[in-house]
Order: structure tokens, then C-alpha cells, then sequence
């Protein structure tokens, strides 16, 4: 056995903190964004974007909608930042108000798809009877391709912001259900939930206190994917003329009315499409961010 | 294992019958009437009650279900309001074009997204990760019309190498077809090969922290042959299930790829279909793409075998 004694290994130990003096991680709301940096940027982007669109009549921005055909297809200028349509409309202004509609579609169909999707998972993760059927249904929408699916839905209705997105909610329910269902199922095998139904904690109890709030995290991060895609299904619908009708300015409508002419004046295309593509990837790191920070065990696996 | 094969191909019958449902009420269900549209603008009341009662769409919803699945059981899915033609000659006739497109995607996307998976897995941490990782946010995020029109501008209108849109025929030769299709596989590939890298990258993270790789490694097996003869088989499973998933992806962006590109596929069909609110048309290929995708995912479900022969039915 040794014959120091504690102070004295004390001693012997004390000197390295002045060697190596820690490092003070920092702290609050900064520090977390220098933590994650995929956060940083895409909530930065994010809220640009969201900025442009709140902000968009201040923006030096002209009606989007006003005809001036004597000026059409004109090249970007000082006069028209992004250049004029062939309906000799102010490419800048339509842009940016198409802003409005994307931001409006993304987070409404997040929303509305993780609440309907909440409810269906958690029902069908604790109903059994109704978990087999619901999980057929869920099936066999899954197996029509969301992009179809949501195609198929506006077939059925008027060309309107509401009815895409709606069907664009339909079409991302099942597998939010499926995620909230396999979170539930595997919740429902933990040792506090078998301890709270040991203390007789009623069912509706036990959902709101113990289940639910262990389901937001994953379901957090599946909005934001979900907002995502929703913004390019609404891009994709409104180009190929099934989406928001032509009256209203929407990425994917200015990139339709540029189609006929995008060999000659292909800025109509570009404009809209790069601040398509930089809003969806705003919202995709975002979404990786919160991954990596809500779900370690997640962000190893992808 | 044939016991497996039948019990699992019994299981995707309730799907599709959910999938039919679905694609029968949606023509149940479509706003305006069909005896109005063929009975045209002249028909009297009397005129569009008869027809309605020739066509039978005045029976109950179970009763016209079942006939309706009879059909195409049958392989008849109806007529096309607009063209009159029957729905399964026209999705013949359009077959081609969707089928060369969506193949040479497939085989484009895992050529390129399963080495690239790899590659990041093994450089795991370090700057060809990083940009593997980047270039699969920039997939997810750049829609694939977007690609498709900043390849063709580059490509095809810059540069003058491709062709700026149409499609032509196989039969016509090899060469053509390819030069044709090239740049609609790159784009409407982009987001399939970020889906396939990721998780090619995920599943190799995991498998070569087994010990049996380090083993592999201890006993001077190459760098080579321990990634792709020993980690990529047994990462073989997650990374085929999410090749059969993606063809959601696939067909979804064929629909616009095609429009795009001027390629008169079953993509192509459907918008103009949309546009003109060709239910039948509608019904046929949204059936049609599902079936598909539902046939893929069995096929993939039955091959685990192959990979994984630890797996037994």
C-alpha cells in the first residue's frame, strides 16, 4: 500500500489546473450556435428569407401582378433588378412576394401535417384495434408516390394556396404517423411508463405526461424535413400547372410562365429557382442541426 | 423461404386494394360529371340521364368499385375523355421513354452515390466527408427542376454538347438514346444519389467499427478489398431498402423531369392529363407508378436473402 495520504497526492495533483487552464465552454444562446453551426446558417437563411417575405411590399418591390407589356422581357437592369416577364411584369417584385407563398405552404404543411400526425401515431400506437387498420391505410397511401399523390389530390379541387396545401398534407401524414406510432411503441416498453401504470396513472395521463413529450424531439426535426419538401411539391406542382393558380406569384408559377422562354431570357427560370433552392437548404440544415442536437443516437446513424 | 415469398406477396394485397380505393374514389368523387362532358354542350337533360345510366355510373359505390377492379384486373382502365382512346394504349404508348429514363437513373445514381458513400465513410471526419455530406444537403435541397435547367443551359445551350431536350427512340441506337438522356438522368438523379450516399455512409460508419474488420485490417487484408468486399456486403441491407424507397423520389421527379426536358413519357402524360382533367389518364398512371413502386419494394424484401444469408424465412 502506498503511504501517501490524500493531501498529499492533493498536493501533487493541484499544480496542473494552472498548466492547463480549462476552457470555458461558452455559454447561453451564442455558444449554442457556435456549437452547431448548421443551425447558425440555416436559421440565419431562414429568417432572411422569412424577412423577404414579411418585408416584401418595403423591399422596393413594385405589384407584382402589374402588366406593363410595352417593357417586356427586359434584360436585368437598374430598372428591373431581375429583369421583366414576357408579360413585361417586375421579375424582382414577383420573386419576392413568391416568398410569401413558399414560406406560407412549408410551414403550414409542417404543422398542420405533425399535428394530424401526432394524433394518428399516438392513437394507433395505443388503440390496438385500430393500430392494424390504420397502419394498412398508412400503407397503402405510402405506396403512392407523395409527389402523385399530391398531383392526383389538386386534380380534384380548384388550383388554390389552401387546397395545396392541403393535399400536400395528405400526402406527408403517413409517414409522420409511422414515425410518431414506432417512437410510441417503443416508449410504451420503457421502465417509468410500466412504473407509471404500476401507480395506476390512467391512460390519457400517461400519454400527456410521459409519451408526448418524449415524441417532440424526433417530430421537431421531421417538420422541418417535412416543411422542405413541402416547399419544393408546392415549386413542383405550381410548375407543371397543377399548383397555386397562375394569378398569384409563386416560385414554381414565375418558373412555368419562364419556361416558353428560357432558352433566350433564362434569368425568369434562374431567379426563382436559386431563392427556391436556398430557402430549402436553409431549412435542410436546420433540420440536420436539431437532429444532431435533439437526437445523438440519430445523428451517428445518418 | 416459399412460404415467406407467399405470405409476403399476400401482404401487399390489402395495400394495393388501399391503393385502388384511393385511385377509384378519386374519379368517384372528381368534380364534374362524365355523362355531362361526352354528352357535350347540345345534350338535353334527358340525353346526359341516359348516358349516365348506359355508362352505369348511377349504380352504388361498392358495386362500380368492383367492376372497376374487374377491368383492370382485366386490363382494361377505361377511356380517356379527351383522346377516346382506351387509357392502357396511351400508357403503352409511353412507356418507353419513363422506363429508359428511370432505368439509366437507377443505374447512374448507385454507380456514383454507393462509391461516394464509401469514400465519406472511410475518410470519415475529414474534408472528401465534408464535401460527400454537402454535396447530399445540396441534393435534398436543389429541386430537380432547377438541376435540369442549369444542366441544359450549361450543357446543352452554352456549351453545345447534349442535346437541350426530346428523347429518342432505343431502337433508333444506342448512342442517341444516351446523348438524349443523359442530362435528365443527372438531374433527376441528384436527390437519389444524396438519399443513397447518406446512408451508404451511415450503415459503413457502423460496420467498420465491427471487429471483424479490425480483424480484416490485423491480418493485412487491403484497404480495398476490407470496404467493399467486407464492410459495403454487410451494409448491403439498409442500403438496398432505401434504393427501393427512393423510387418514390424517382417517380415523382420523372413527372417533372420530363416536362423539362420535352420527354413524351408517362410523366408527361400525366401533366397534360392534370391539365385537362383527364381522370381516367389520371387514374391509370397514378396506379400504374404505384403498382410499380409497391412490385420494387416486394423484390427488395425478397432479395435480403441474397445479401444476408444470415436472414431466413
Amino acid at each position: 500500500m502506498s503511504t501517501a495520504t490524500i493531501e498529499q497526492r492533493a498536493a501533487i495533483a493541484a499544480p496542473l489546473p494552472d498548466v492547463l487552464p480549462a476552457i470555458k465552454p461558452r455559454r447561453g444562446f451564442i455558444g449554442y450556435l457556435r456549437k452547431n453551426p448548421t443551425i447558425a446558417i440555416g436559421g440565419f437563411l431562414l429568417l432572411l428569407m422569412l424577412f423577404v417575405a414579411v418585408a416584401a411590399p418595403l423591399l422596393w418591390t413594385v405589384d407584382p401582378t402589374a402588366l406593363a407589356p410595352a417593357r417586356r422581357t427586359r434584360e436585368p437592369s437598374a430598372m428591373y433588378w431581375f429583369g421583366s416577364d414576357m408579360l413585361g411584369r417586375d421579375v424582382y417584385s414577383r420573386v419576392l412576394y413568391g416568398a410569401r407563398v413558399s414560406m406560407l405552404v412549408g410551414f403550414s404543411v409542417a404543422v398542420l401535417a405533425s399535428i394530424i400526425g401526432l394524433t394518428i401515431g399516438l392513437t394507433s400506437g395505443f388503440v390496438r384495434w385500430a393500430d392494424a387498420l390504420v397502419m394498412r391505410v398508412m400503407d397503402g397511401m405510402m405506396s403512392i408516390p407523395p409527389i402523385l399523390l399530391a398531383i392526383a389530390l389538386m386534380a380534384l379541387t380548384r388550383g388554390s394556396v389552401q387546397n395545396v396545401i392541403i393535399a400536400i398534407t395528405i400526402a406527408e401524414i403517413p409517414r409522420v404517423s409511422r414515425l410518431v406510432r414506432g417512437v410510441v411503441l417503443s416508449l410504451r416498453e420503457q421502465p417509468y411508463v410500466d412504473a407509471a401504470v404500476a401507480c395506476g396513472t390512467r391512460t390519457p395521463v400517461i400519454i400527456w405526461r410521459h409519451i408526448l413529450p418524449n415524441t417532440l424531439a424526433p417530430i421537431t426535426v421531421q417538420a422541418t424535413y417535412i416543411c422542405a419538401s413541402a416547399m419544393i411539391t408546392e415549386a413542383i406542382l405550381s410548375f407543371i400547372g397543377a399548383g397555386t393558380p397562375p394569378i398569384i406569384p409563386s416560385w414554381g408559377n414565375i418558373m412555368a410562365e419562364g419556361r416558353a422562354l428560357w432558352q433566350v431570357k433564362p434569368y425568369i427560370v434562374f431567379f426563382p429557382a436559386i431563392f427556391l433552392s436556398v430557402t430549402v437548404l436553409a431549412v435542410n440544415l436546420l433540420g440536420d442541426g436539431l437532429r444532431d442536437a435533439l437526437d445523438p443516437r440519430m445523428a451517428k446513424r445518418l | 423461404m416459399f412460404a415467406y415469398i407467399i405470405r409476403r406477396v399476400i401482404a401487399t394485397i390489402p395495400v394495393m386494394a388501399v391503393v385502388a380505393l384511393f385511385v377509384f374514389s378519386l374519379l368517384y368523387i372528381a368534380p364534374g360529371d362524365p355523362a355531362a362532358v361526352i354528352a357535350g354542350d347540345q345534350a338535353t337533360p334527358q340525353d346526359v340521364e341516359r348516358i349516365r345510366q348506359s355508362l352505369g355510373l348511377d349504380r352504388p359505390f361498392l358495386v362500380r368499385f368492383g367492376e372497376w377492379v374487374w377491368n383492370i384486373l382485366n386490363g382494361d382502365m377505361g377511356v380517356s375523355i379527351f383522346t377516346n382512346l382506351p387509357v392502357t394504349t396511351m400508357i403503352k404508348q409511353r412507356v418507353e421513354p419513363t422506363l429508359s429514363l428511370m432505368v439509366l437513373t437507377l443505374i447512374l445514381a448507385v454507380s456514383i452515390a454507393v462509391p461516394m458513400g464509401v469514400v465519406a465513410a472511410w475518410k470519415h471526419g475529414t474534408w472528401v466527408d465534408r464535401c460527400v455530406m454537402g454535396f447530399a444537403v445540396l441534393g435534398f435541397s436543389v429541386p430537380v427542376f432547377v438541376v435540369g435547367y442549369v444542366l441544359a443551359y450549361v450543357f446543352a445551350l452554352e456549351l453545345d454538347w447534349l442535346p437541350v431536350q426530346g428523347y429518342t427512340a432505343f431502337k433508333e441506337g444506342f448512342f442517341p438514346w444516351l446523348r438524349n438522356l443523359v442530362l435528365p438522368a443527372i438531374a433527376l438523379g441528384g436527390v437519389y444519389i444524396a438519399l443513397i450516399a447518406r446512408i451508404t455512409r451511415a450503415t459503413m460508419l457502423e460496420v467498420l467499427q465491427q471487429d471483424y474488420i479490425r480483424t480484416a485490417k490485423a491480418k493485412g487484408v487491403d484497404q480495398r478489398s476490407i470496404l467493399f468486399l467486407h464492410a459495403l456486403k454487410n451494409a448491403a441491407v439498409p442500403i438496398v431498402t432505401v434504393i427501393g424507397i427512393g423510387m418514390a423520389l424517382l417517380i415523382g421527379g420523372a413527372v417533372v423531369t420530363e416536362s423539362v426536358f420535352a420527354i413524351p413519357g408517362l410523366g408527361r402524360l400525366t401533366v397534360d392529363a392534370i391539365l385537362r382533367r383527364d381522370y381516367p389518364v389520371i387514374q391509370g398512371v397514378v396506379l400504374l407508378f404505384s403498382f410499380i413502386y409497391v412490385l420494387v419494394n416486394l423484390l427488395i424484401d425478397l432479395l435480403y436473402t441474397l445479401f444476408d444469408p444470415r436472414i431466413r424465412y
